[in-house]
């Protein structure tokens, strides 16, 4: 019995200590080749018979209710000296809200490359060309004769040697015609420019114009419809479309394409001016002045042409133009 | 092209249709709506009639007036100068809110009692037609006393501002509008018609002649007038006040009015101007001026009288004078009168905008109209008959099928409804047989040339929204070309460098030409210079991106912006013109933002750090000191960028003086050939298996050595082992004098075996030994 007392001591210093090296100190005592169990085990030679057998019974006992108070002990203690060096650790994660430092494309290209994703997806061929053009495929191709309005000089940038700065993607069309046969099916995107600096026009802005050619009587006004209607939804979602017919030189049967306001949603607002739709495109039937140009026989084609800043404009709410050739790093780490 | 609805309805019966529908109407045949605008006249606005009119006892410009408002006689003390007894004037009665907001009570002004108040135009909310009070005539219709002003339909009326593509010439009119609307609503156009009690009138063959010298192709059409008491009614005053247009006199007023209404082209001219006192014969003179331009001469004077369809001079115009006046219609092909201007271009005058655009050829519905309004609303004496010369005109016939015509459509169109179309518009089908139809173009519409035009006129009418759309199939399979690879090249780029912190900006082509000389560059040449920049500031083509991303750096530090990382990919022009593409980027001021990493203070952008970032974006290079031929770069800090053997661009720390007058901090730039950018496939090398091993040397070299010179050495004379190699730091203090420690890193691997160490230190030996032999330089 003189066991049970010895044993009980442990059992209160087990319970009592603070820590792991403390326990680790107990834990020798107790099991330790020279520990209090050891020396217990020690005096059963002296033992006999059922005696003998009744306190290695004990002890053994003893042992296994020690060792697991000892590590249940140990890992209470572990988990609470952990839980203290982490808190040591602890710092105010509202003070390091996420700064970015990566940049931004730009909005009108990011605008236009959405589009030429679209094109592409649908078969169309990129093209691009030179942003110096002469008369012939930036106006007189594209049945604009030389006492036309829009050949003005208050319209277009001209060189001292009759070269002109294009005013719209379309001679890229009248240059892929002349270099390649129909069926042809195809998008220029890129920059023009006009003589034009006030609050809704800036010299140069970018534009993506389409053209499909293929044979006589094969290409039609519905088909046009088809494709605008279909881009005009992947570029704005779920919008209301409108064929206004209009006029434009290289085309014939011409419409302008409106959609319903992506602000009011068709109410009436500033942007719309009250009307509830907004103009994006022009379209028509390619004029067949123009496949006289190109010296295209029997073929029918459509084309369409956009301003892809309006589209930026319209997609990303943004009220200022010019605001968007001043490499505004306010305006531009919004679209990061 | 501003309209109004009461206008319009003088041509055609809009009263079953709403404004909206209206609106909506004009925009689906192709008259975009720009604008609407309703004049809302308020309740207990009404019609009154001044009785009596006195000085007001204590006030010098007040009046006190009688006015009978129908259901009694009110006390009204108005300020107007015009005011006066017998006036029929706009009353805004007790409880009346006005557009301004105010609401009408009785008041006492200077001791008098006022019940109501006597309104100009602008008070009711119309446009301002007249000085003072309205003075209302029967030009609006017939109303009476009491009645409310709102529903008096000329006054209370709807505008429309239509904006009329170029082709549209024959739509600069209200008849013309109306005619248009006709065929969209199959209502009939409503002529007016014109009494014409000749034998009463002078014939004008008495007092005018005119004589030409050639065929020329022009119309004219002459009328004589002898003006009495001319007053302008009300309406023509608001009509021209509607459409923001005014002359300065009235016979000239009037004129404008006209030809808003019908399109057509007229002119008044002063009698004197072509008679001479002995003579009771005008004579006129058609013939071709210096420039050849038709133009209208005084045989007496000869004098220019005006520029048919362009202009007509001072001296010629009738004033407003009790006088002989020949009112002139003329008409002269757009075409004709635009080729003219583009070959020798001379001053306009107003009309030239129609002209050019196709007036009406229909002289006699201008000229009739105008002398009816003469003497509906003076005295005047009209001479009977006209002075005429007409041009020959062949009708313009076009033939089409009904399958040419569904093809281009892409929908069935029933031929009945294409006939009924074209007749509407004016187009005459007669000639048609079953299913090809032959039309004979009307004359105004100049636009129609080909069978398109016709397909044109169908669409508009059928309505593109009752078109069904249809896919198209496409046999051919397109291929991707050279031009989408570049596209594609430019957006991954793009796409990394906005990855690696930098934002894409997009400048102009164009750029300074005195600033770019100044700051060394090359720009285009004077003969191939632009002609017609839009400022000076802009005034030649670019032939860098960087000095536009120098003025966005500096347009961002102004803003505040303490950290700017611009790029840019886009086409700049040497000095013959050819196009090329650049990309270009810089980094000025703070090397990142400030937080809680760097205690708010980052450090500058420096030359280690700009390299990594370009780095980052097109991959490894190599530096080799480089002289610009431009001055924007730092004498001592300017590298030539290197990819595979072949320079690429440059990159550079900006001149300390450029950096000062674009109120930059520290500003590193770099501008690469974007086409020597690689793009396309990349062929992976085998990658060892075995444990690659690190070596340090730290070597003295004098402080003049350029690391190139060291790195050419190692490089000759390295193993295969040796994979990479790279300076990691360099030193220098007092005791080393003018030398340095260089640190270099080198990097050996083998694709046999683990390297042994033997294996390494021989390697380094041979490398410290030519380093020794060949640059006189060893270890620390």
């Amino acid at each position: 019995m003189i066991m049970e007392t010895l044993l009980k001591e442990w059992y209160d210093k087990i319970n009592k200590v603070k820590s792991v090296e403390a326990l680790e100190e107990i834990r020798i005592s107790v099991f330790g080749k020279k520990g209090v169990l050891a020396a217990e085990f020690a005096k059963m030679k002296d033992a006999t018979g059922e005696e003998k057998s009744k306190i290695a019974k004990d002890l053994n006992t003893h042992k296994n209710s020690l060792m697991s108070e000892l590590s249940a002990k140990k890992i209470t203690l572990q988990t609470a000296e952990l839980k203290k060096a982490m808190q040591a650790e602890a710092i105010d994660v509202s003070m390091f809200s996420a700064q970015s430092e990566i940049g931004a494309l730009h909005p009108v290209m990011e605008t236009m490359d959405k589009i030429v994703e679209y094109f592409c997806a649908m078969n169309f061929e990129v093209k691009t060309g030179n942003m110096i053009e002469d008369d012939f495929n930036n106006f007189e191709a594209l049945n604009l004769p030389k006492y036309h309005p829009a050949r003005d000089m208050q319209d277009t940038f001209y060189f001292k040697d009759e070269m002109l700065l294009r005013t719209h993607t379309s001679p890229v069309q009248i240059r892929t015609m002349m270099a390649q046969k129909p069926p042809i099916r195809m998008i220029a995107p890129g920059a023009v420019f006009r003589r034009d600096y006030d609050i809704t026009h800036t010299p140069m802005f970018h534009q993506v114009e389409g053209l499909l050619v293929d044979d006589e009587s094969k290409v039609s006004f519905a088909n046009l419809k088809y494709i605008l209607e279909d881009f005009l939804k992947y570029m704005f979602g779920d919008v209301e479309v409108r064929f206004r017919p209009s006029f434009f030189p290289f085309t014939e049967p011409s419409a302008e394409v409106d959609i319903s306001c992506v602000f009011c949603k068709g109410e009436g607002c500033r942007v719309c001016s009250q009307t509830g739709w907004l103009e994006v495109l022009g379209c028509g039937i390619v004029d067949p002045n123009v496949f006289k140009a190109v010296k295209y026989n029997n073929v029918s084609g459509y084309a369409f042409g956009l301003g892809v800043e309006r589209f930026a404009m319209l997609i990303h709410q943004i009220g200022d133009l010019r605001s968007l050739f001043e490499g505004d790093i306010k305006l531009l780490e919004q679209f990061q | 092209m501003i309209v109004t609805r009461s206008w319009l309805n003088e041509w055609i019966d809009l009263s079953a249709v709403t404004t909206e529908d209206l609106a909506k109407k004009l925009n689906s045949i192709g008259l975009e709506v720009d604008r609407i605008h309703s004049y809302n006249i308020a309740k207990k606005i009404i019609v009154g009639k001044v009785l009596e009119c006195e000085k007001h006892p204590d006030a010098d410009k007040l009046n006190v007036c009688k006015v009978d408002i129908g259901t009694s006689i009110r006390q009204i003390v108005c300020g107007a100068s015009n005011v006066r007894a017998g006036l029929d004037v706009v009353v805004a009665t007790i409880g009346a809110v006005m557009p301004s907001g105010v609401v009408i009570k009785p008041v006492k002004l200077r001791g008098v009692e006022s019940e109501g108040m006597i309104c100009s135009a602008t008070e009711i909310g119309l446009e301002d037609a007249h000085d003072g009070i309205l003075e209302l005539d029967s030009s609006i219709g017939v109303y009476e006393l009491g009645q409310e002003v709102c529903t008096i339909d000329a006054l209370n009326d709807d505008l429309i501002e239509i904006e009329l593509t170029a082709n549209r010439g024959d739509c600069l009119s209200i008849r013309g509008i109306a005619r248009d609307l006709s065929a969209a609503y199959d209502k009939p156009l409503i002529e007016t018609l014109i009494n014409e009690d000749e034998d009463k009138r002078v014939g004008i063959g008495r007092i005018l002649s005119l004589s030409h010298e050639t065929q020329l192709d022009v119309n004219l059409r002459y009328r004589a007038v002898d003006i009495k008491e001319l007053t302008i009614p009300l309406i023509v005053k608001l009509r021209l006040a509607q459409i923001e247009e005014s002359r300065s006199t009235d016979i000239e007023s009037l004129m404008l009015y006209v030809t808003h209404s019908s399109g057509v082209i007229l002119r008044a001219y002063k009698y004197e101007f072509f008679s001479s006192d002995g003579e009771s014969i005008a004579k006129i003179e058609l013939k071709k001026d210096e420039n050849s331009y038709a133009s209208i001469y005084s045989s007496v004077r000869a004098e220019k009288a005006s520029t048919i369809g362009i202009i007509q001079e001072d001296v010629s115009k009738a004033k407003d004078e009790e006088r002989t006046v020949l009112i002139e219609a003329s008409y002269i092909p757009p075409d004709i009168i635009s080729k003219k201007m583009q070959e020798s271009k001379i001053e306009s005058g107003p009309m030239y905008y129609r002209t050019s655009r196709g007036s009406e050829p229909e002289l006699n519905q201008g000229l009739d109209f105008c002398l009816n309004m003469i003497e509906t609303y003076s005295s005047s004496l009209v001479y009977g008959g006209t002075i005429e010369l007409c041009d020959s005109y062949e009708d313009k016939i076009i033939t089409v099928t009904k399958k040419e015509i569904e093809e281009i459509i892409g929908a069935k169109i029933d031929r009945v409804r294409i006939t009924k179309i074209l007749r509407n518009l004016g187009f005459d089908t007669n000639k048609s047989s079953q299913d090809n139809f032959v039309i004979t173009v009307p004359r105004f519409r100049h636009d129609i040339t080909h069978k398109q035009d016709i397909v044109e006129e169908i669409v508009r009418l059928v309505g593109i929204d009752n078109i069904a759309s249809k896919p198209f199939v496409f046999a051919e399979s397109s291929k991707l070309q050279d031009d989408y690879f570049a596209y594609k090249k430019r957006s991954i780029y793009r796409h990394k460098a906005a990855q690696s912190g930098f934002f894409e900006n997009v400048a102009f082509v164009f750029d300074e030409k005195k600033v770019l000389l100044e700051c060394g560059f090359e720009t285009t040449n004077e003969e191939l210079e632009l002609i017609n920049p839009i400022v000076n500031t802009l005034d030649t083509l670019r032939p860098t991106l960087m000095t536009g991303l120098l003025k966005a750096a500096s347009h961002n530090v102004k803003n505040g912006i303490n950290s700017v990382k611009l790029f840019e990919v886009g086409s700049i022009f040497s000095p013959t013109r050819e196009e090329s593409l650049k990309m270009a980027f810089i980094f000025s001021g703070d090397k990142e933002k400030d937080t809680l990493l760097n205690a708010g203070k980052p450090r500058s952008i420096d030359f280690a750090h700009f390299t990594q970032k370009i780095s980052d974006i097109i991959g490894e290079f190599e530096l080799k000191e480089h002289e610009t031929k431009h001055n924007l770069s730092h004498t001592y800090q300017c590298a030539s960028v290197i990819q595979n053997d072949e320079i690429i661009g440059e990159l550079f720390r900006l001149h300390p003086s450029v950096q000062e007058s674009y109120d930059l901090e520290s500003t590193y730039l770099c501008e690469l050939d974007f086409i020597k950018l690689p793009y396309g496939l990349k062929t992976a090398k085998a990658s060892s298996k075995y444990q690659s091993s690190i070596r340090d040397l730290s070597i003295i070299v004098p402080k003049t050595m350029k690391y190139e010179e060291v790195k050419s050495v190692i490089e000759k004379n390295a193993t295969k082992e040796l994979i990479r190699f790279y300076p990691v730091d360099k030193y220098s203090d007092k005791t080393l004098g003018k030398n340095m420690s260089l640190s270099i890193r080198f990097v050996l691997q083998s694709n046999e075996k683990t390297l042994e160490e033997e294996d390494i230190t021989s390697t380094m030996e041979t490398i410290l030994k030519s380093l020794n032999e060949e640059l006189k330089v060893g270890l620390r």
